[in-house]
């Protein structure tokens, strides 16, 4: 009985998984998911397509709304992510788990500290164990040092030594290297092929071709909540996994001409800026924004550019220096001041600030225009105004939805995000901050936004584009800075020639332009 | 889930905790009904039950048997005057997540102050209440800035701060009437009476209603619900408050003002309660005697959460409490419950209505149900446009 022998190598099996929230998305149908003992298995699919609910059911952050999950041939009720630790399942969150004002050894022993008299926590013990495994797994770490001044790339190796701690024999990694350079991810493919070798199984979450090619063995595809089926990486080619991943050929290049930038709209100069940690996140950065231009700032997350948003933007006030629009200061001005002299925002985080998901799209797209004149009729809402502006933006960002008053939580990823942008690029801005734009919706919203940004700014508007997908940026800017440290690392005047290696290099602070070059960024 | 599924579930919901409540009030009366064996308890509880289910608009006797009350039905109505200001007060809050608890001292100091109006400024009838309870209202507008501005500008609890100055307001009312205002002509203690001219007219016939009290008030305050709902779903400062208590950080992401509008949704609220007692006392009273917070408030919290702060839903609620109300006030009279039973009534509703979760599986289950049909639905649109 071959079938019988082949499925004991099976450490996990998934078998008709299916998963409706609470909000009526249905992220997973009938899926079906097994994992060999001691392979690299990569799960793939764009963003949106099930993966990220299929593994936190399997880490029993979920729990399927019908299915079967079998760990090492016992059928599991996995109620919680303790009970999963308990059956040797861990998971390293693509947003890492870590406590940032605490030491690496602290981090790792956490809730499972060993104890001096049974009481203190034993840091010395901490310390010890933390070196031992670092050794044992060759993954390099740094015991005594706090966790908010280690690099990514050892927050990475930090999060798997906690699961290796707690037991783990299947690690689930998810997209572990949407936060690394090129560097570190050729590093932690090393770790994980140790791993492998000393017989542990891997789940690698991600949609990057090349390296699911490197480093999996068997690769199971996921498109639209379904599984689409499961091959030996050897087997299939990169143009097949994109077909089934997809369904059908993307053009991910953006058109457009060349910019033709007009005058200075955004003036940013020697911002300065020193966190709660006393940490500094900006440090001297200079640059402006012209008419009809895209500037991209491209640059590891964590190294600035959130703070530079917040200061734009007025969530934060800077320490020194002048940032103003068309000529008017902005620093610590009200966000509506900052709105009426044309700024627009699509903030990073949009379910923070984006939206409001218990209200309707049209109520959240008029929420910077509700008291504009065009929209009231004295002390009333005009309605009609406001559902035909709120038809219209629908209509216009092809937003998919029963009708208006649907509400946006209800909405998917990508068309809360085209609910935002409806708003953001319809109030006549002269400036728009686009802050990760992109991240996490599906390919279709994606490719609409951004042809949209680039419609947008050959119109005239500046447009200050910041993300973390190195594609995004190179394929949209005009001009380009990186940041690191803080620091504007580099200044390109043209993407052209750009590739991922010289960024990747400035990413990581390897390289950093002379003063002069990067006094380019400034258009006096 | 589409939009008959969500009603569905709401009704449902309502009526499952309703229910429940009941259910809990009948084991409670079936315990201290009277009685020395198991029928006569059982035959207790069953009087008991009639009474509060169907007392408040029947009058059961021996002679007449079962006959409709205009009556009981009026006084249920006037009842719910002072609720509904007090349940769309909470409402005006609530919706800007603000937990501002002082509709009860509101009340109350509203009601004071009309009646201080009342009584000293010689006014036209007619003109006489409408002034009297504006600045009524006007007086607990301007105190509730007190918990506002302090939880804007220095970020104090609104909801400790309101709930202290309920006792303020009471000790500082009870004092002055203890010491300067009260009428010393009178067995208790109690203010001069009211101008004839601030009185708010009744609305019915006392022929009619043989004796029911119900005065225009109710009008006014039916009027109330109306504005307040137009204020909250038709204008830019009621949807302000809205996405203030949906989403606070968007909003100040959209650019509103969201100091002004959380200040804004207080000393309305703190408006409407204090106008509510102004109405309350000008059309019932004709002089001012309450020595202990009246209760009002507290209601309004709980109507206010039945009525999912939508104002419109607001009258429906207070009837429905002030039924209650009625029901365990004559169940007390006619069957020797305690009236105290109705608190424990609406403690368990507000309990189950408050549980996010009550019956969230049963929710989830047409969730589940709803999204299936869509893919259904999905696919053989699909399947048409390939063929």
């Amino acid at each position: 009985m071959p079938d019988e022998r082949a499925s004991e190598n099976y450490v996990v099996r998934m078998k008709g998984i299916t998963k409706v929230y609470p909000n009526g998305v249905a992220a997973n149908q009938g899926v079906d998911f097994d994992l060999r003992k001691g392979e690299i298995h990569a799960l793939m699919g764009e963003n949106g397509a099930g993966k990220s609910t299929l593994m936190k059911m399997l880490f029993g952050l979920e729990q399927p709304t019908s299915g079967e999950i079998i760990v090492n041939g016992e059928k599991l009720e996995l109620t919680s992510p303790s009970v999963a630790i308990a059956h040797g399942i861990g998971m390293v969150h693509q947003h890492f788990m870590l406590v940032p004002s605490l030491s690496v050894a602290e981090n790792m022993v956490l809730g499972m500290a060993p104890k001096k008299s049974g009481l203190f926590v034993d840091r010395a013990k901490a310390i010890e164990i933390t070196r031992e495994y670092s050794e044992k797994f060759n993954l390099h770490v740094e015991p005594e040092a706090k966790v908010m001044d280690i690099p990514v790339g050892m927050k990475q190796k930090v999060e798997i030594l906690k699961a290796l701690v707690r037991g783990a024999k299947i690690l689930i990694m998810d997209e572990p290297t949407a936060v690394l350079t090129s560097q570190e991810t050729a590093e932690l493919f090393v770790e994980l092929k140790n791993l492998k070798n000393q017989g542990y199984t891997i789940v690698f979450i991600s949609h990057k071709l090349n390296e699911i090619m490197e480093i999996t063995d068997r690769l199971t595809i996921m498109r639209n909540g379904r599984s689409m089926g499961v091959y030996n990486t050897c087997d299939v080619t990169k143009e097949e996994i994109s077909r089934l991943m997809v369904g059908r050929d993307v053009v991910l290049s953006v058109q457009k001409d060349k910019a033709v930038p007009g005058d200075t709209v955004l003036r940013v100069r020697e911002l300065e800026y020193v966190n709660e940690w006393h940490k500094k996140m900006l440090d001297k950065v200079s640059f402006d924004v012209r008419k009809g231009e895209i500037l991209g700032i491209a640059g590891v997350e964590g190294n600035g550019q959130k703070e530079l948003i917040d200061m734009l933007f007025s969530f934060n006030v800077p320490n020194s220096g002048t940032a103003t629009v068309n000529g008017t200061s902005i620093l610590g001005l009200p966000q509506q001041r900052i709105r009426e002299l044309g700024v627009s925002l699509v903030p990073e985080d949009r379910m923070l600030y984006g939206i409001a998901a218990d209200a309707s799209i049209e109520e959240n797209v008029i929420s910077d225009r509700a008291s504009d004149k065009r929209y009231n009729s004295g002390p009333l809402f005009n309605m009609k105004a406001i559902h035909q502006e709120a038809d219209r933006l629908i209509r216009e960002f092809t937003v998919l939805c029963k009708d208006r008053s649907q509400h946006v939580g209800m909405l998917s990823g990508g068309n809360i995000q085209k609910v935002v942008v409806a708003r953001e690029f319809s109030n006549d801005p002269v400036l728009i901050l686009a802050d990760q734009p992109t991240r996490g919706i599906d390919v279709g919203a994606t490719e609409f936004i951004r042809k949209k940004l680039v419609e947008l700014s050959r119109s005239g508007i500046a447009v200050l584009l910041v993300s973390a997908d190195l594609n995004e940026v190179m394929e949209l800017s005009d001009s380009l800075i990186v940041m690191h440290n803080g620091q504007i690392a580099a200044y390109f005047d043209d993407t052209a020639g750009l590739t991922d290696e010289i960024m990747g290099e400035y990413m990581l602070g390897l390289k950093q332009q002379s003063d002069q070059e990067i006094r380019r960024a400034c258009h006096d | 889930m589409t939009k008959q599924r969500q009603l569905r579930f709401t009704v449902i919901r309502s009526l499952v905790a309703i229910l429940i409540a009941l259910l809990v009030a009948t084991l409670l009366i079936f315990i201290s009904a009277s009685g020395a064996t198991f029928h006569d308890k059982l035959e207790a509880t069953r009087e008991a039950l009639k009474q509060m289910l169907a007392g408040p608009v029947f009058r059961f006797s021996k002679k007449n048997g079962t006959a409709f009350e205009a009556k009981r039905l009026a006084d249920i109505l006037a009842a719910m005057i002072p609720t509904i200001f007090t349940g769309l007060s909470v409402c005006v809050m609530f919706s800007a997540n603000q937990f501002n608890l002082g509709a009860e001292g509101g009340i109350m100091l509203g009601a004071f102050v009309t009646a201080m109006v009342a009584i000293y400024l010689p006014l036209p009838a007619g003109l006489h209440p409408v002034v009297a309870v504006l600045i009524g209202g006007a007086a607990v507008a301007l105190v509730m800035l007190l918990p506002a501005l302090l939880k804007t500008k220095l970020n104090v609890s609104e909801m400790v701060c309101s709930l202290m100055l309920n006792y303020i307001i009471m000790y500082v009312i009870k004092y002055l009437m203890n010491t300067h205002l009260a009428d010393k002509s009178r067995g208790q203690i109690m203010s001069y009476p009211f101008r004839g001219s601030s009185a708010i007219s009744p609305i019915i016939n006392n022929a009619v209603f043989s004796g029911a009290k119900l005065s225009w008030g109710f009008v006014i305050a039916i009027a109330a619900v109306i504005l307040c709902g137009l204020f909250m779903y038709r204008s830019r400062w009621g949807y302000a408050i809205r996405m203030i208590g949906i989403n606070q950080d968007f909003a100040k992401y959209s650019g509103m003002k969201v100091g002004a509008v959380i200040v804004l949704s207080q000393v309305l609220g703190g408006f409407l309660a204090g106008a509510g007692g102004g109405i309350e006392m000008l059309g019932r009273y004709t002089s001012f005697s309450w020595s202990a917070l009246p209760g009002y408030g507290w209601t309004g919290i709980t109507i206010a959460i039945l009525a999912g702060n939508n104002p419109y839903m607001v009258p429906l609620a207070a009837f429905f409490m002030a039924y209650l109300s009625k029901g365990c006030d004559l169940m007390a009279t006619y069957a020797k419950v305690p009236a105290q039973l109705i608190d424990i009534v609406q403690g368990v509703i507000f309990l189950f209505f408050a549980a996010e979760q009550f019956l969230s599986g049963y929710r989830q289950k047409l969730v589940v149900r709803s999204a299936q049909e869509e893919i259904e639905r999905a696919r053989a649109e699909g399947g048409r446009q390939n063929a």
